[in-house]
């Protein structure tokens, strides 16, 4: 199978990281800055890097960046910049753009301009942060559509010691559980204790649940807010 | 103290140190709580006591009590490799 290829526009700290763990994964990379030092650093790590004008409709085709399936523009100091590389990745056809915005108008002007995919970091990290501060029982949670969410919740006390089947958790909260993860004690190859992480995936209905676990949860929205209050 | 007094506190330490570790690989989780928590009354600066304990919390997702003493385990013995592995994983490095 052809190898994926990715063009990476930007390489600030964002950007950066982007290309050079996609190249850890093996993937194709085409990295992009206009500042020459960051592309002699970044050079061993990706496939390719080159000092490219992004604005310059001619020298971003003549990079090759329409031959890649998916290009990530990064440059999240100059709007300007980015809104232009956006317009002329567009026209170049390449099928998935996914754009780094720095502000809220910055992400409304990317997706009108075609944009597969925006991204804001800054405000996805801080209410990330925002939720595990306000309900620490809350571990991650995904949205999976508008309306349905995956969250990771701890155990309620509640459901600890139930089955699952005799839990409720479907029949009182609408919610599905997929998984449960759990924390193991065993002995290291030095001889140390240590803990590892053991995954139930689909565990069956007569699965106690335990306290301490972690219960990976499908269900909406509003569901899952019932769970939280538990 | 006197040699016969020291290594009867030394066994102690270590007694309670491994029937601690026991009941945690049993998931006996309060039995060994308490046997690491004697631990560090006769050996405040037992770091292995703080590690143990700092899994324990992990284990329960109470990350910032984890951290903690992890942190004090550190504090004890810098070179303390896999306390140190396991607060910088918790601290996202």
């Amino acid at each position: 199978m052809k190898k994926k290829q990715f063009a990476v526009i930007g390489l600030g700290t964002f950007g950066y990281s982007v290309a050079t763990e996609l190249a850890k994964k093996g993937m194709q990379v085409l990295a992009i800055d206009n500042d020459s030092e960051i592309v002699n650093e970044i050079s061993s790590y990706v496939t390719q890097a080159l000092i490219v004008d992004v604005t310059d409709e001619k020298a971003v085709k003549e990079a090759g960046v329409a031959d890649c399936d998916s290009v990530i523009i990064a440059i999240g100091g100059n709007i300007e910049t980015s809104i232009l590389a956006t317009l002329i990745i567009k026209e170049l056809g390449v099928k998935n753009i996914i754009v780094k915005c720095s502000s809220r108008w910055h992400l409304r002007v990317a997706a009108k301009l075609g944009a597969d995919t925006v991204i804001y970091p800054e405000f996805e990290m801080a209410k990330k942060l925002v939720d595990s501060m306000v309900t620490p029982n809350i571990l991650e949670q995904i949205a999976l559509s508008k309306d349905y969410n995956l969250v990771e919740i701890l155990a309620p006390q509640k459901l600890i010691g139930k089955a699952i089947k005799d839990s409720g958790i479907r029949r009182d909260y609408g919610v599905n559980i997929i998984a449960v993860r759990r924390q193991i004690p065993f002995i290291n190859d030095e001889g140390q204790t240590d803990i590892k992480e053991e995954i139930n995936m689909v565990p069956s209905p007569d699965y106690e649940i335990m306290k301490n676990d972690v219960l990976v949860v499908i269900g909406q929205e509003k569901s899952l807010e019932k769970l939280k209050k538990v | 103290m006197e040699n016969k007094e020291i290594n009867s506190k030394v066994n102690s330490e270590t007694s309670h140190l491994d029937m601690g570790k026991f009941y945690f690989l049993n998931n006996n989780i309060d039995e060994a709580v308490a046997e690491f928590k004697k631990v560090l009354e006769i050996n405040p600066v037992n770091a292995e006591a703080y590690y143990n304990l700092g899994l324990i919390s992990e284990s329960g997702n109470k990350i910032d009590e984890a951290k903690e003493l992890y942190a004090r385990a550190l504090n004890i013995n810098p070179s303390y490799k896999i306390a140190r592995e396991k607060l910088e994983k918790l601290i996202g490095l």
